[in-house]
């Protein structure tokens, strides 16, 4: 076959594919997902997800067990959503306590009826560094935060976080406002501070607790006598706005974004499935054409293998396996190819017995041709196109098995799988907790690409074998 | 003569989970024999601290002396390929050991008593869901079949490919999130309530409990045993005696249940049950979603535990029960079909 010929048929099977709507939903959905996986960094808010998945601190700055940022639409009060503000304005002022000094500030504005879980603050330092951190309200108080002070950095990650290092500060802004009474009755001490930062200060604050909305200033300020040698510095300084919802799919309860975790998965479901399928279906159709090409003993033998590999439950023997020798993910692609090549064999094989006694096969072997070039060269070009739709068949199915397996907690655990989101889903008592924002989207998506392959399989297998066409 | 159709198909049944058995056994030699050498000296420390009055040179002689007399017992002590042999005899007559951490509600270490508790249970929940997907499935595929092209059966093959590579645990998580915590109709899993009710109240709270499993597995289920069976009684359809018995006036139903189910019934029955078999060996570990305590849970728990016994005993009695699945599906098609049964071609 030259490549005319496969150009002409590649036509000709196009122009019956393309009346197949559902094919066509398919093709377009495969696009779609093979050119988030090509351009994956523009999809992924986090773009290091790759290999920081099970690093506790890449995510420790996003809240635990946020619902997605969309929820605010139906919801009646609505919650502040992460924000990331990286870039403050830089000025020198004089001040009160410092003289001169460099003043880092963030505008923030607050348009929410539950304040965030926490502001962080983020930096880079290099020497000595003392700063101020403080609030200005839109009502015009300023809330004291605290301090840092750090000495010795070398690039080190300064982190100042509201919610644990500026609760007694806070609690100093309650004591100047709140009335003695209130402060005496409510349990001050365990009061969220950032439910106070963002309320409406008064004598009913701890109880009452309205949202005071509006522009939000971020200062942190430092001693320009400080920065000015140059062996002191700060960079990268941005705040962290932690939301109670936050991102497209919320975030589990080890803070990690659902969202960048299914966009990464994408490309290892894609490839088991295609990988899998693929290898185990060519597999099967040159095991089918030589079965049926040598025939004999070599048949007999070769289709008793078959049926041992046949009569094993694949699922069950992959759980032990994995179980047993805690593989890598190639060696679990390996043992889904081990059990996936059986598929095609039994049709190629009673297909190939027909092509066996055409006339150009017996005028190949006139002319001198081995029996490998026949099989290679005459009978699996004309065969392998019929298993096609038996490729993006079994996609699913490998899909669905590696999940199954990392399911039961025993994926890879150097790559993420939408299987392994929903075993830690499962761990953690998603389902009784109503973590609905982690359980939906990992199966939805193993649907959504089985679907996608089974749209495809079953146009071409209508396209292929035409017996089944509706009149 | 088909009882030695029969005979023969069981004899290559037998035959076939004992060489299946024995490449288990192969495969995993190595971490059998850890788990075995491991359970000896922990039987040993056992024993011999009921000892009493001996020296601590005795003790350990006599410690050495008792090792030594289970691995001969355990034929540890053989070439490798003896204790393969010996292991797969083992498996193949059920002599599975004991476990490691799980117990039998009895609280019994038997493995094949914790198996046979977990048995029962799966083989009631997925014949349950089978029957249902079978009825429905005939229905449906029946119904497209007679008019392929038309509304019903576009709609139906779409959903059929819809919710094809849609895992059965995953669905079952879905429901459970609906039916147990939105709407609070179901129990969230297990067998039966706590404490269990007696007589026929212990009828209806299992009923209640096996609800969600079986609507899980039947959801799924009958979609593509519908769209099988439609294209086998399609092709069928398309025979010449079909024609002729409808030019002849024969009403259609009977048409359909007469002419064309007869004789599309071997293939139907075969592809109906080989999916199913297929669909329990991959739905197994829904089980353990419902905490329906059958033999699918059996794989989360010993994996969780690692109880390697436990593990290879559970991967036995499913190989067994997917080969008796295999065997059965021949003796039907062998009944079914009587070309079969005298060894012509189908």
């Amino acid at each position: 076959m030259s490549m005319k010929d496969v150009g002409y048929r590649f036509k000709e099977f196009w122009d019956d594919f393309r009346k197949e709507t559902s094919g066509l939903i398919g093709l377009g959905i495969l696009a779609l997902s093979l050119i988030v996986v090509l351009f994956e960094p523009v999809f992924l808010p986090f773009k290091d997800v790759d290999g920081n998945w099970r690093n506790i601190s890449y995510w420790q700055d996003s809240p635990p067990a946020a619902p997605p940022a969309w929820t605010n639409l139906f919801a009646a009060e609505k919650s502040a959503t992460t924000a990331y503000l990286n870039d403050p304005i830089v000025e020198d002022v004089d001040d009160p306590d410092f003289g001169l000094a460099r003043v880092y500030t963030f505008k923030y504005n607050y348009k929410y009826d539950k304040s965030p879980l926490d502001m962080i603050f983020r930096a880079k330092g290099d020497g000595m560094l003392f700063m101020n951190l403080s609030v200005i309200r839109p009502d015009g108080e300023t809330v004291y935060l605290g301090q840092v002070y750090e000495e010795g950095l070398d690039g080190d990650d300064i982190r100042f976080t509201v919610d644990t290092d500026a609760r007694s500060s806070v609690y100093e802004f309650i004591r100047a406002h709140a009335s003695e009474e209130a402060i005496a009755n409510s349990d001050s001490s365990n009061v969220k501070p950032t439910n106070i930062i963002f309320a409406k200060a008064g004598a009913d604050m701890l109880s009452a607790r309205e949202p005071l909305k509006g522009e939000y200033l971020y200062k942190v300020t430092i001693p320009a006598s400080l920065l000015e040698d140059g062996t002191n510095r700060i960079e990268e300084a941005r705040l962290i706005v932690t939301g109670r919802v936050s991102g497209v799919l919320g975030t589990d309860t080890s803070k990690r974004d659902i969202y960048s975790g299914i966009i990464a998965g994408l490309k290892w479901a894609l490839f088991i499935g295609l990988v899998t399928s693929i290898i185990s279906v060519l597999v099967g159709v040159i095991y089918g054409i030589i079965c049926a090409y040598f025939g004999g003993a070599t048949d007999t033998i070769m289709q008793f293998v078959f049926e041992v590999f046949v009569s094993m439950p694949m699922l069950p023997i992959l759980i032990v396996l994995s179980a047993t020798f805690k593989p890598s993910i190639w060696i679990i692609i390996g043992a889904m190819i081990v059990f996936y090549w059986v598929g095609p064999v039994k049709t190629v094989r009673s297909m190939a017995l027909q092509i066996k006694e055409e006339t150009y096969i017996e005028a190949a072997k006139a002319l001198g041709a081995g029996k490998w070039r026949i099989i290679f060269k005459h009978m699996a070009p004309i065969l392998l196109p019929y298993s096609f739709a038996n490729m993006a068949l079994s996609v699913p199915g490998a899909i669905v098995a590696e999940s199954s397996l990392s399911l039961l907690g025993l994926g890879d655990p150097s790559i993420i799988s939408w299987g392994q989101i929903l075993h830690d889903a499962q761990l953690s008592g998603a389902t009784l907790n109503g973590l609905w924002w982690w359980i939906v989207p990992p199966g939805l998506f193993i649907a959504i690409m089985g679907m996608t392959f089974a749209f495809l399989g079953f146009a071409m297998d209508k396209i292929l074998h035409p017996k089944l066409r509706t009149r | 003569m088909y009882k030695w159709y029969a005979l023969k198909r069981i004899l290559r049944g037998v035959f076939m989970f004992a060489l299946l058995m024995f490449i288990f056994s192969f495969l995993f030699n190595q971490v059998n024999e850890q788990t075995q050498r491991s359970q000896i000296s922990e039987q040993v420390k056992m024993e011999s601290m009921r000892l009493k009055g001996m020296k601590p040179e005795q003790i350990t002689a006599w410690r050495d002396n008792r090792t030594d007399q289970l691995i001969k017992m355990y034929k540890l002590d053989r070439p490798l390929m003896e204790r393969v042999l010996f292991r797969a005899v083992n498996t193949v007559t059920f002599n599975f050991g004991k476990s490691t951490m799980i117990k039998s509600s009895k609280g019994e270490q038997d493995v094949l008593d914790i198996l046979m508790e977990a048995l029962p249970r799966t083989m009631i929940l997925f014949t349950l869901a089978i029957v249902f997907e079978l009825l429905i499935g005939i229905w449906l595929g029946l119904k497209k079949a007679q008019r392929p092209g038309g509304k019903l059966d576009k709609s139906t093959s779409f959903i059929t490919m819809i919710i094809y590579g849609m895992p059965s645990w995953w669905l079952g998580m879905m429901l459970i999130l609906l039916f147990v915590y939105v709407f609070k109709l179901f129990p969230s899993g297990g067998v039966n309530s706590v404490p269990t009710p007696q007589g026929f109240a212990f009828v209806l709270d299992r009923i209640w409990h096996m609800a969600l499993p079986i609507l899980t597995l039947v959801i799924l289920g009958f979609w593509g045993l519908s769209f099988v069976i439609r294209n086998l009684v399609l092709s069928t359809l398309q025979e010449d005696y079909i024609m002729s018995a409808r030019a002849r006036g024969i009403p259609e139903s009977k048409v359909l249940f007469g002419h064309t189910l007869r004789t599309a019934a071997p293939p139907i029955v075969t592809m109906a049950l080989l999916s199913l078999l297929a669909s329990l060996s991959g739905a197994i570990i829904f089980e353990g979603i419902f905490s329906w305590p059958g033999l699918g849970n059996l794989y989360w728990v010993a994996v969780q535990q690692n109880d390697i016994p436990v593990l290879m005993g559970d991967l036995a009695i499913t190989t067994g029960i997917y080969q008796a699945g295999l065997v059965f599906l021949d003796l039907i098609y062998g009944f079914l079909d009587p070309r079969i049964k005298v060894g012509g071609k189908a």
